[in-house]
């Protein structure tokens, strides 16, 4: 008897369905980080809204690097429904602790992905992974250091200004 | 579809329960699901769409709730047919499916072992 689900398609159903799942998570991390910019920009800090529209586009990259994966590998992407995105934020540091938590809880989505893959020793979509959990070391740094410029510069007087300055010249380096 | 259509012998049978039978067409690349009076011709994404409503249906729902008939329409857009099936028959198609890709999944293993890893 011919194999005719492994001919047509590389990836198990399961494998789909955790790929299809971190689409949806990549599209909501899209939609939450565009709030954020939102809200920025709204309360007068721009060098943050500027921040978190690049996180907004990077994520949507990202959703759609997941997504042609899927396709190329023959099995069926699934455009996602995005809802429940937050839109009001109590305060400015609240917005960069929300970031940070949507970061680890991706990173989280990602080690779940590749244990799955361990398992089925789907070794393609581990390697297609890799890119991903390098990224999420970056994503991650990003996101802890904007929130450690709270308790570095405070939030007291010129704080805030001085730490919305300072959001968009963190950068990441392995060296 | 009818039966007599089809070849009987050029098909191989994947998984059958007292309901019904899936059989698969190497000569096609298609598959036969003979279920609740049909037999119907799918292929690799409409079978698997197949399972998926047939997994999403709330047979506890269906049972309970008075205020609906006792029958649920399984069909979904793109599919040339239609069930019309009570809760014991969707339990009965749902296990067929769930027993055939099963066996796919062990045909993908023995192929793997047998043919794809010999050196």
């Amino acid at each position: 008897m011919k194999d005719l689900m492994r001919i047509k398609c590389l990836i198990s159903q399961d494998i789909e369905t955790l790929l299809n799942q971190q689409i949806k998570k990549e599209a909501h991390s899209s939609s939450l980080y565009l709030s954020m910019a939102s809200w920025c920009n709204q309360n007068g800090y721009d060098f943050s809204a500027d921040y978190f529209t690049k996180q907004s586009e990077e994520e949507r990259m990202h959703q759609l690097k997941l997504f042609k994966y899927v396709l190329d590998m023959g099995g069926n992407a699934i455009s996602p429904e995005v809802t429940g995105i937050k839109t009001d934020f109590a305060g400015f540091r609240e917005v960069f602790e929300d970031a940070l938590e949507a970061e680890i809880a991706i990173t989280q989505s990602f080690k779940n992905l590749a244990a799955k893959c361990h398992k089925e020793q789907d070794f393609v979509t581990m390697e297609f992974l890799n890119w991903f959990l390098k990224e999420q070391r970056e994503e991650e740094y990003k996101a802890r250091r904007a929130l450690e410029l709270f308790e570095v510069i405070g939030e007291e007087g010129m704080g805030r200004w001085e730490i919305d300055k300072h959001v968009n010249k963190i950068s990441y380096s392995e060296e | 579809m009818e039966k007599a259509c089809i070849d009987i012998n050029e098909l191989v049978n994947v998984f059958s329960n007292v309901h019904g039978s899936i059989y698969q067409s190497d000569k096609l690349n298609c598959f036969y699901v003979d279920f609740g009076g049909k037999f119907a011709k799918y292929n690799c994404l409409s079978l698997q769409k197949l399972k998926k409503v047939v997994e999403q249906i709330d047979i506890e729902e269906l049972l309970l709730n008075t205020h609906r008939a006792d029958f649920e329409l399984v069909t979904f857009n793109g599919c040339e047919h239609i069930y019309l099936l009570n809760a014991l028959e969707i339990v009965a198609l749902k296990d067929l499916l769930q027993g055939t890709f099963t066996m796919f999944k062990l045909n993908h293993l023995i192929s793997d072992c047998l043919y794809r890893l010999v050196v």
